[in-house]
């Protein structure tokens, strides 16, 4: 078996994982990056709007504290608040890095990184390049692994001495030593399914979301939960599964591309939402929490376009669960549009050609995609699962999981949005924490006496055969295209106990059918094969996603239940865990949320504090 | 039913690609991908190809759809009449089925040191670039590296070592970028670089993002025309 030692081993490509090999590597440790995709073709390219950091570029008055306080808002005060901080302090120095290896901004007149609006942001805070910001992150980080190969060429004669670029290599199984440390990874090389495994004393998770456990998605193919299953595997723990994200503008026709995603940017930029009978519907949805901060009337919301000093933000800039859970509300009254979304207009409110100038992408998907002019008419749009806040349990300053040796960092780690992230959080998010993880992880292996030693690679070998020995199994893609069903009917955007419920039947039905999933062919190139694997992971994401929602008795950010529709100051401060029982099913623990450092605490409002924190806390 | 006649290649078992044709189920507004993924799903399993995103940005899944470079997941079935064939890229060795060999490619992108080259320290925040500074090359920077433009062109087909039309184009991207001092006339000024391209523009037509690579590589020949005759200038 192809065999290889690394001092570090990062498992994914996109934008944390990226980052975090680059930090290690800096840190002068010899670094794998394992992914399950092409090199360059990570799920950060579709990433749109922007990166969101305080620079201040627009509005001076923004700062870390600002920022500070709209992650923790945007969350409901669910976060950790150690990592909200940390992100907003250090955002943005990783974008001025970000630049300094390479990357384009759209500029200010002046010359300066601009920035734009998003929603849950109190000023223009989202670094971007016209509305494909993801592609100019990758396409940075990517060109920075080959700068760094580059000089490692002139030093060592090797480009690949100190890093190495695995692509098309899917990773099934964390390898640990009989202490359970961390020791290695186990893989196979999807072109010809050849296994290959890694000696490596620490392992960095940056495999992103779960969302193709769900039939309508903004995600690819490669979202399925594989970081988050691996940890759990491994004896980690996941911490806020119940937290999901529907971004309430995905498309919703033609069927083929239904869930993929309409940016955020085309409200930021002034596109508003009109449910059939042409109302601005979102006014009849501004929640009391943030019932100061949005204008209540047509006309203020213009003026903040052009005049944000004066007015209040427009409620189509709300935070993304609000707007999801109204466009949701409308279709069900009976209020959406033709194929069941709402209306997304920007045609009747920016001239063609800024519209063409600003959102270049958007035109483009609807024109190909859609056969929509977004100049000409309105779009329609309706929530989409897009991000799974919740995720491995890491120490902020580190991305350390309770594993020894396993670091997490971007989608797959759990804590930093709380209960619902902030559109441009997420790519910023990659940037602080992927570095951070990727330097938690080289100083945990300089401080190591000496290297663990793999056990178990044989019984991994075992398992990842085990679909193609089973003749006559049922197809992989019925499995999958059932959970999928099953998730998005009864665990979707809105849930009540009846129904995670009877979803929890269902995976432990699926759970059985999956192990009587066989694949034909061989291992070269297999897909069907690579799904039979791929389904373990789903199926346990998706149980922990259950078993959380079942448990949490209370409505907050990503997380609605018809049942228990009030937000509670109780539910705050205590967090979900999940981790592996015995028999393979999910345990869910409770655990309670540290209390904030009074210094954070005290750059909020008391009346505003009152409205989620317990009384307790406040005295 | 639309039929797809698809290239099948398993190493080891074909000899050459073979054709396979597939019926799917019409529908106006599938593109070639979703036909794909209908035959992965629904009718064999082991058909294998390259794709990621669906909406147009990760440029991995560029296919020949009757004769042509195409990405898949903007190309309709509806668009063609009878038989829809799709072939992996041209140009490119084939793994297995419609899944091509890109490492060649992503070398020649290594080879034009894409990223800022600068002599002094960097500012302590952000450059200064205004919009216009940014307009001279942003549209070089649209390039999803799905290699259309590469299998489009006729002088690659025929030399793989032909630097190529995307590589020169990430070229003209820091050459022409504000922050960049770097100097990339010994890669692009040779007869497997700039002087080897013919203009015959196939490129800039096959190109799903409107970079033109086309127009990069002409201003190119002209900044290394000007450089050979007046060697201290720098355009």
């Amino acid at each position: 078996m192809e065999r290889h030692e690394y001092d570090v081993v990062v498992i994914g490509a996109g934008g944390a994982g990226l980052r975090a090999a680059i930090e290690a590597r800096q840190q002068g440790k010899r670094t794998a990056i394992v992914c399950k995709s092409l090199f360059g073709k990570a799920h950060t390219v579709m990433a749109e709007g922007g990166a969101a950091a305080a620079m201040g570029n627009v509005n001076s008055d923004d700062n870390w504290m600002v920022h500070f306080r709209d992650t923790m808002r945007g969350g409901k005060f669910l976060n950790n608040w150690r990592m909200a901080e940390l992100h907003a302090k250090e955002a943005p120095d990783r974008v001025y890095e970000l630049e300094a290896w390479g990357a384009l901004f759209d500029r200010t007149k002046d010359g300066k990184i601009s920035q734009r609006n998003f929603g849950g942001h109190e000023y223009p805070r989202l670094a971007h390049v016209g509305d494909r910001t993801g592609l100019e992150m990758i396409r940075t980080l990517q060109q920075r692994v080959v700068a760094l190969q580059q000089e490692d060429y002139k030093v060592h004669g090797d480009y690949e001495a100190y890093l190495k670029v695995f692509s098309e290599c899917t990773v099934t199984r964390l390898l640990q030593d009989e202490g359970g440390s961390i020791a290695g990874a186990f893989a196979y090389w999807r072109e010809t399914g050849k296994y290959i495994c890694f000696d490596a004393p620490a392992v960095v998770l940056a495999t992103g979301g779960i969302g193709k456990s769900y039939v309508v998605t903004s995600n690819s193919w490669e979202y399925t939960g594989d970081g988050h299953a691996l940890a759990l595997l491994a004896g980690a723990k996941l911490i806020n599964m119940e937290f999901i994200q529907f971004h309430p503008t995905g498309m919703v026709w033609p069927p083929s591309v239904r869930g993929i995603l309409v940016t955020e940017s085309v409200r930021g930029d002034g596109g508003v939402l009109r449910n059939a009978a042409g109302e601005r519907f979102m006014f009849n949805y501004i929640p009391d929490v943030f019932k100061d901060k949005y204008a209540t009337s047509e006309e203020e919301a213009d003026r903040w376009y052009t005049d944000q000093g004066n007015n209040r933000r427009p409620p189509e800039l709300l935070p993304r669960d609000e707007v999801a859970r109204a466009i949701n509300a409308e279709v069900k009254a009976g209020r959406g549009s033709p194929q069941g979304g709402v209306f997304l207009d920007v045609s009747t409110r920016l001239p063609a050609t800024e519209i063409i100038k600003r959102l270049p992408s958007m035109h483009h998907q609807f024109k190909e995609l859609a056969d929509v002019d977004i100049t000409r008419e309105p779009m329609q749009v309706g929530p989409t699962c897009h991000y799974v806040m919740g995720g491995v349990e890491v120490d902020a300053d580190s991305g350390a999981a309770s594993v020894p040796g396993l670091f997490a960092a971007g989608e797959v780690s759990g804590g930093m949005h709380g209960s619902n992230r902030l559109g441009g959080n997420s790519l910023s998010d990659l940037l602080v924490f992927g570095r951070r993880a990727g330097a938690g992880a080289a100083a945990y292996v300089s401080g190591l006496a000496a290297r663990p030693t793999a056990v178990g690679i044989e019984a991994a070998e075992i398992e990842a055969e085990a679909p193609l020995g089973r003749t006559g199994g049922e197809n992989p893609y019925e499995v999958h295209h059932e959970l999928q069903r099953t998730m998005n009917d009864l665990v979707g955007i809105i849930r009540r106990a009846s129904e995670i419920e009877e979803a929890l039947d269902a995976i432990q039905k699926l759970k059985e059918r999956a192990e009587h999933t066989g694949a034909q062919g061989s291992r070269v190139y297999n897909p069907g094969w690579h799904l039979a694997i791929d389904l373990r992971n789903m199926l346990l994401v998706s149980e922990c996603v259950a078993r959380a929602a079942l448990k949490r008795r209370e409505s907050r950010g990503g997380h609605t239940r018809d049942d228990f529709p009030e937000m509670s100051p109780q539910w705050r401060r205590r967090l979900l865990v999940c981790s592996l029982e015995g028999a393979g099913g999910i345990a869910v623990e409770e655990k309670i949320q540290p209390d904030m450092r009074p210094d954070l605490l005290a750059l909020f409002e008391r009346s505003e504090l009152t409205k989620y924190l317990t009384e307790e806390e406040l005295s | 039913m639309t039929v797809l006649e698809v290239s099948r290649y398993r190493p080891g078992i074909d000899a050459e690609p073979v054709f396979q044709r597939y019926e799917v189920p019409d529908n106006d507004d599938w593109a070639v991908l979703d036909g794909l993924n209908y035959v992965k799903d629904s009718v064999d399993g082991t058909l294998s190809f390259r794709w990621s995103c669906r909406m147009g940005i990760c440029g991995s899944c560029g296919m020949t759809v009757n004769g042509e470079p195409r990405l898949t997941c903007g190309t309709f079935l509806a668009d063609y009449d009878g038989v829809v064939r799709v072939e992996p890229l041209h140009g490119f060795p084939v793994i297995r089925d419609l899944v091509v060999d890109i490492e060649p490619f992503l070398e020649k992108l290594s080879s034009v040191s894409p990223w800022l080259i600068r002599s002094g320290e960097d500012p302590a925040s952000e450059f200064a670039q205004t919009p216009a500074q940014l307009e001279a090359y942003k549209q070089y920077s649209m390039c999803i590296n799905c290699m259309l433009c590469y299998s489009a062109c006729p002088v690659y087909v025929l030399d793989p070592d032909f630097l190529g039309p995307a590589a020169i184009a990430l070229a003209q991207r820091y050459n022409l970028d504000s922050r960049d001092e770097g100097d990339r006339f010994d890669v692009l000024s040779t007869d497997e670089g700039v002087w080897g391209c013919t203009f015959v523009g196939e490129c800039t037509s096959a190109c799903p993002k409107h970079v033109d690579p086309a127009e990069a590589i002409q201003r190119y020949k002209l900044t290394a025309a000007v450089r050979s005759v007046l060697p201290w200038v720098r355009l």
